[in-house]
């Protein structure tokens, strides 16, 4: 959890805003250190989260949540954190072993026409327990708002859904999460292109992109520098607020300047590095 | 243009507020609503993409008692066993019965949040269908549609927007919550008008008109002033003077046969490559 962040977003793990969906999106740069920071936010915060955790291990969440001062394992004990873990997952099903068949979550591997609706039953079935710790029902915790987390949807792509089914997933998600439990959705999503414009390609990342960005209330675009890379600047993100805000303004947007430290990160207007100043 | 189509569409009317990743035209669309809401008229909510709750919450403060939410939020492609309304519903029957259900007096304006969301599972000619039959069957009096242009190929766009009355099309000002519209308006004589105009939402819905970017009138005299001489500053004459002209005149062209160049050409001096062993 970087504090320098919570302040731009206006948010600590003791009150954010609810209902609120969460669009990460990197190009040309890597934007996974904001969803390291959404986990550790929302377990602090003592939300109930569900994350989807398509690209790394289990171990790698774990070894950087460590490092920012929460423990995936206690969480996952207690109940507080239900993961998928894509790759293990997604062996099961490609490779069956007799004790294992894999988990029905990820059935669209199968057959990738038929959607995730098997996925989002999956979510369904994690926000919406009541959070109580398995075989330990002394110990019953109650758990605050749900927490879906998603990194990243862009492996679902290269998996052979189309962006439209991805759009349709994270719509039934967005629906039960925010809508209905008043809980909130991160979602991460990569985007490869350069350029803004590819008209023929409408079935990639760039698409899922637009369609993500009209669903959500804000948005965090992380890039490189234009000017190259940096020792000391690592890129620059765009906060951009889409939904009404209580003071009448629709649409804000800020730009920052971030550089990853070790156990955090921190953020500061354009121009005004420690590396210029 | 703005605030006359906020007065009213025209009945059959169809407008369509077009969108893109950069500025929600959703802002725009309650105020549609919210200005129908106030000439007391019924409005239907064919709601895709926001929950009936965000929805209200966005309306505070105006009579909602006419507004009624058809819920295709939260299943809109049946996967759970009970949909209110999927978007394999979308159909004149339908969405006849759906408006019927709930009597008035007049005929109700049906508002379509969005287009986008019917478009990626329905086929745009079945869309289309569905939105004409819809204008010319009386069922509603008035038809306004989000569509999130950047979502689709052009073509779909083209030909949604070919059925409309109305196109507005949002884009993002300069300035913070400003915002640019870009109308285009078929009267029923066929004659076509469009008209660019900054405009803000206010908190209560209202709108604001800050500047018209670009009125007719204004643009005609911006072009006649930057129309200057394009023969002020050449680096050559244009005319010649008579003195100069005579000088030209004396001059002999070149590949013009003339005395001179024919005995020139018969009794040419020795050949120079004469001692070239070849």
């Amino acid at each position: 959890m970087y504090t320098e962040l919570n302040s731009i977003l206006n948010t600590t793990p003791d009150s954010f805003t609810q209902g609120e969906f969460v669009l990460l999106s990197d190009r040309e740069s890597d934007a996974s250190f904001l969803i390291h920071h959404f986990l550790s936010l929302y377990l602090r915060a003592r939300c109930k989260v569900c994350f989807l955790g398509l690209v790394q291990s289990f171990n790698h969440y774990s070894a950087i949540s460590q490092r920012l001062g929460v423990s995936l394992a206690q969480a996952k004990e207690k109940g507080q954190l239900v993961f998928l873990e894509g790759q293990k997952e997604s062996l099961s099903v490609l490779i069956p072993q007799e004790t294992d068949t894999g988990s029905p979550a990820m059935d669209f591997l199968r057959d990738p026409a038929v959607g995730l609706k098997s996925l989002y039953e999956f979510v369904r079935s994690a926000v919406s327990s009541s959070g109580i710790g398995e075989g330990e029902a002394d110990g019953a915790e109650e758990w605050g708002p749900p927490v879906l987390l998603v990194d990243d949807l862009s492996v679902l792509l290269s998996l052979g859904l189309s962006a439209g089914a991805v759009m349709d997933f994270s719509h039934y998600c967005r629906a039960i999460v925010c809508s209905l439990l008043q809980g909130n959705v991160v979602m991460l999503v990569r985007c490869d292109g350069e350029g803004e414009e590819d008209e023929g390609d409408d079935e990639g990342s760039e698409r899922l992109m637009k369609g993500l960005t009209h669903q959500c209330s804000l948005t965090l675009h992380v890039q490189g520098l234009p000017t190259g890379y940096c020792r000391d600047i690592h890129g620059q993100v765009e906060v951009c607020w889409r939904r009404r805000q209580g003071d009448g303004q629709c649409t804000q947007k800020k730009l920052f300047q971030y550089k990853v430290h070790d156990k955090g990160a921190s953020f500061f207007a354009p121009g005004t590095s420690s590396a210029v100043l | 243009m703005l605030p006359e189509l906020l007065q009213g569409i025209e009945s059959g009317g169809l407008l369509i507020i077009q969108d893109s990743a950069s500025y929600s035209g959703r802002h725009l669309l309650q105020s549609f609503i919210n200005a129908a809401l106030n000439r007391e008229e019924a409005v239907h909510v064919l709601g895709f993409e926001v929950s009936e709750e965000e929805l209200k919450d966005g309306l505070r403060g105006s009579p909602v008692q006419r507004l009624h939410f058809h819920n295709a939020y939260t299943d809109p492609l049946g996967w759970t066993d009970h949909p209110a309304f999927t978007v394999h519903h979308f159909c004149l029957e339908e969405l006849a019965r759906l408006v019927k259900q709930t009597s008035h007096s007049k005929p109700a304006t049906l508002v379509i949040d969005s287009l986008s969301w019917i478009l990626r599972h329905v086929s745009p000619p079945d869309v289309c269908k569905t939105l004409q039959q819809l204008r010319k069957g009386g069922a509603v009096r008035a038809i306004i549609g989000l569509l999130h242009a950047d979502m689709h190929q052009r073509g779909t766009v083209g030909s949604v927007c070919r059925l409309a009355t109305s196109v507005i099309t949002v884009a993002p000002a300069t300035k913070g919550d400003e915002a640019v519209a870009k109308i285009t308006k078929r009267s029923k004589s066929g004659k076509v008008i469009q008209d660019e105009e900054i405009f803000r939402i206010k908190d209560d819905l209202t709108i604001v008109i800050q500047s018209k970017s670009s009125q007719p009138g204004a643009k005609k005299a911006d072009s006649e002033e930057q129309e200057t001489d394009p023969t002020a500053n050449l680096t050559f004459n244009l005319r010649l003077s008579d003195t100069e002209r005579e000088a030209k005149e004396k001059l002999a062209l070149p590949f013009v046969f003339s005395k001179e160049k024919k005995t020139a050409l018969l009794h040419s001096g020795p050949d120079p490559d004469d001692d070239l062993d070849v």
